[in-house]
């Protein structure tokens, strides 16, 4: 009696913890920080109706917990959107067949660099990489083209996010890309004989610069903003915008997932994620550059049109990207 | 089918129930993700390539930090543990709680306090990213797991044993003669899951720069997204663990190993007023290093800018408290159950338990990571989406994550109860379940209680298994704070620390009151 007991009372508990009730709802995956994505979709519940169930991912996964999800959940998806702050990882999920075409009208007006031509990712609101720099630190000469990071005056002031994960791993294949092997790792290697400090993630490389650890850093937009709001005494340079390398600028991307549960609510969230409205809260709460023109930011949000950009195929720098992983995890090792 | 034969069926089939259940809910989408690794894969061949020297020289290195930071925290856990269990020391109580406290955070936000701290005195960090800093950090954060198994194993010691022994000789000769080697059992636990932690451990050692081989086996994952190559480095470590927990479970059964505390003795205690203040000194220095410091450093941090971070971040909380803990209290439940039945077979059983406590041992010593996507794999079927895309699939992440250390830290308890109570009890008819609740758990609640509480605070902070599979939707502490702190204010993730340390600090206040009021040890 007591097996038969202990089955029933485990069954119970088992119904119980697992009572869902599908509904109007859409499920979203994201690698946007949270803290920056949650007040987005909690507007478009308010305005829809429509119940937002989202998992985030944390900077201690390197924003990759996520992105394993999906692949691991590929062959039965629980996901309808997935709503990423660069376009790699949705390009790693295009060519795992994860995602499914949606033209959404919402986008219309973005530049097509910024969506795939079989509509599989939209872009929408950009960040740029920028040097972030402490005043106190480099009160006079600070470096304007990742060239200077290269050179004796800034031989161990430098710090970079780890580039086998995220941006910067995009900034690493952008400069593949643009300047082509040869050079690109030539630049490395005389980075690497600066003595440049790796950091752990972007947000170190801020923490680090803001605290006076370290003079200078390549990081995010959205990073450097956030330094600036907390009262931090640093400053932010776009590089190379007096050659023709330009600044890596990397829109946030939004997919289907393919075989998702709620794709008629997923379109919904995609449409307005992609809005003019989306971009302008973006660039209000994290300084984000609106891909559509005309969309109202508030004073001191830089702007596409005064930034000159690298000119990069996304996907062929993803593509370049899966290409050099080997490399750059020896370059980190070494 | 005859009565007799049906009370046996019955009689034996409780325990195999739990062992199978386990079994099928944790172990199978283990070998399953094994076994879809390691035939299923095309590039498993030149995968098994990459598992060359180099792979073999960073396991030395990572084998050789976990030995260094298991012998530390043993042996700094043994000595404040004899400090706190068998000498009077003032405020010892207060002291034993306090100890505690980096057990309650995550690792990986005690490396950040700690590197704030170095930076902040030194306005350097080169030493506390070194490897002997990492030792340092992860022998504060470990070494009071160590004080809470030695000293519950202290304190079972019979008092009649050690007085004996004093009579006829001097107190450093029982100590090493008489006291280590009736503690034996809790040492080996203390070090042998202190190195399973440390050997396992990735944030810390990621955050510090430090490469080891927890770090390749994420970069394996992360970085080039070859699940099957991270599988497959990931069953090297599984394999050292469970070469250790062999070599442990051989080492015990060849020592002169006799039943120690009778339970009905009062534990003795030391006095010693020439030495108190030495030794309330160290106490105080340790716990101003492992606890004072860090904590200084989220204060300072937290309060920056007023107050006004800490009401944000309790409103960002607020929602995830009643969920993280019923969680936390269903899957310490679980693994307090299915732990008291496998160290009872283990223990007192045939013999046959070995099978499964490695089979704990597996699921134990399986990255978090791994495990939570061995779960998607299986779980993530249409006709287990009732378990996929509830709260079950999180407790039964617990549950592979923590029943291992219930089972040990309840089976030192079980060994140390005098097999004559049983006897004795069995000659005067008393049935076996009898005999367990009114003999057995009575004598062994005070190691299940601090069971209770380690796997509570382990549950409550578990964030590698729970990020992979936790449902959508879901609010729950831990997965809450990292999910905000990227990009967010330093006061206000210092000040979600603090809430959730504070949130943690008060829940286990409520359960040692409850405990003292609840637990009775059976007098002779």
């Amino acid at each position: 009696m007591k097996a038969i007991r202990f089955l029933v009372y485990s069954l119970f508990i088992v119904l119980l913890v697992s009572c869902t009730g599908k509904s109007n709802e859409v499920v979203v995956y994201t690698s946007v920080d949270q803290v920056f994505s949650e007040p987005v979709l909690k507007d478009f519940e308010k305005e829809t109706g429509i119940t937002v169930k989202a998992v985030y991912d944390t900077e201690e996964t390197k924003s990759t917990g996520v992105l394993n999800r999906l692949i691991a959940e590929k062959n039965n998806p629980q996901c309808d959107v997935f709503w990423s702050g660069d376009p790699v990882r949705t390009i790693v999920l295009k060519n795992k067949g994860i995602t499914t075409p949606y033209e959404s009208p919402a986008a219309k007006d973005i530049p097509g660099a910024y969506k795939d031509p079989q509509h599989q990712w939209t872009g929408f609101s950009a960040r740029a990489r920028v040097l972030i720099y402490n005043k106190s630190l480099l009160p006079d000469s600070v470096p304007q083209s990742i060239f200077d990071l290269t050179k004796e005056p800034f031989k161990g002031k430098v710090t970079i996010a780890n580039p086998l994960f995220g941006t910067t791993t995009f900034h690493i294949s952008a400069i593949f890309s643009a300047l082509g092997d040869e050079k690109a790792k030539q630049f490395l290697t005389n980075l690497k004989n600066n003595d440049i400090i790796i950091a752990t993630s972007n947000g170190d490389v801020k923490k680090r610069v803001a605290s006076g650890e370290v003079a200078c850093g390549l990081t995010d937009t959205d990073d450097a903003n956030e330094a600036m709001k907390e009262g931090a005494n640093v400053g932010i340079v776009f590089l190379d915008q007096k050659d023709s390398l330009g600044t890596l600028v990397m829109p946030n991307t939004v997919c289907l997932i393919k075989g998702s549960p709620n794709s008629k609510n997923g379109k919904k969230l995609m449409d307005y994620l992609l809005s003019r409205s989306t971009e302008a809260k973006l660039a209000t709460s994290c300084a984000q550059m609106p891909l559509h023109k005309g969309v109202k930011v508030p004073a001191g949000v830089p702007s596409l049109d005064n930034i000159i950009p690298m000119h990069i195929d996304y996907e062929k720098t993803a593509q370049k990207l899966e290409e050099i992983q080997g490399y750059l995890k020896k370059w980190v090792e070494n | 089918m005859t009565k007799k034969y049906r009370t046996s069926f019955l009689h034996f089939s409780l325990p195999a129930v739990v062992k199978w259940a386990f079994v099928f809910f944790v172990f199978v989408p283990l070998i399953y993700t094994f076994i879809l690794t390691f035939t299923g894969c095309e590039k498993f061949l030149s995968n098994f390539d990459q598992l060359d020297a180099v792979t073999f020289l960073l396991l030395l290195k990572s084998g050789s930090i976990a030995l260094a930071v298991a012998l530390l925290s043993t042996l700094t856990g043994t000595f404040l543990g004899f400090l706190l269990y068998k000498m009077h020391i003032k405020y010892g109580s207060f002291f034993k709680i306090v100890l505690l406290i980096p057990l309650f955070l995550s690792p990986y936000i005690l490396a950040v306090a700690w590197k704030d701290l170095f930076f902040m005195l030194l306005g350097e960090t080169q030493f506390i990213t070194s490897v002997s800093g990492l030792v340092l950090v992860l022998t504060t954060i470990y070494a009071p797991l160590a004080v809470l198994i030695t000293g519950n194993a202290l304190m079972n010691i019979d008092s009649q044993i050690e007085e004996s022994a004093l009579m006829i000789s001097r107190f450093g000769r029982v100590f090493t003669r008489i006291i280590l080697p009736l503690i034996k059992p809790a040492l080996l636990s203390s070090f042998v899951l202190i190195f399973i932690f440390s050997i396992s451990e990735f944030s810390v050692p990621a955050f510090f720069g430090v490469k080891v081989f927890t770090t390749e086996i994420f970069a394996q994952f992360s970085a080039f997204y070859n699940h099957a190559l991270a599988v497959l480095q990931s069953s090297l470590l599984i394999i050292i663990c469970i070469l250790l927990l062999l070599g442990e479970k051989n080492y015990l059964s060849e020592a002169p190993f006799f039943s120690i505390g009778s339970k009905g003795t009062k534990t003795r205690t030391y006095h010693n007023k020439k030495y108190e203040p030495l030794f309330l000194s160290a106490l105080i220095l340790w716990i101003t290093i492992s606890v004072v410091l860090p904590f200084l450093v989220l204060f300072v941090q937290a309060f920056n800018g007023g107050t006004s971070q800490i009401v944000k971040a309790f409103e960002l909380l607020k929602p995830t408290f009643a969920t993280s803990f019923w969680l936390s209290l269903t899957g310490t439940a679980i693994t307090l159950f299915i732990g008291l039945t496998a160290a009872y077979s283990s223990v007192r059983g045939t013999g046959k338990a070995n099978l499964f406590d490695l089979i704990l041992l597996i699921a134990f010593a399986t990255p978090s990571i791994i495990l939570g996507i061995s779960l998607i794999k299986f779980y993530n079927q249409p006709f287990f989406n009732f378990i996929y895309s509830s709260y079950a699939i999180i407790l039964i992440g617990y549950t592979g994550k923590y029943t291992f250390i219930s089972t040990k830290l309840i089976a030192n308890a079980i060994r140390q109860v005098p097999l004559s109570l049983d006897e004795a009890a069995q000659i005067a008819g008393i049935s076996k379940s009898s005999r367990i609740r009114k003999i057995l758990l009575p004598h062994i609640s005070p190691a299940l209680f601090g069971a209770f509480i380690i796997s509570f605070i382990f549950n409550l902070g578990e964030l590698g298994t729970t990020i992979m599979v936790y449902p959508p939707g879901t609010e729950i502490m831990p997965i809450k704070v990292y999910t905000i702190m990227a990009n967010a204010p330093q006061a206000l993730t210092s000040s979600m620390t603090l809430i959730v340390f504070s949130v943690t600090l008060i829940l286990i206040g409520g359960f040692y009151v409850t405990g003292k009021k609840l637990i009775k040890i059976p007098q002779e």
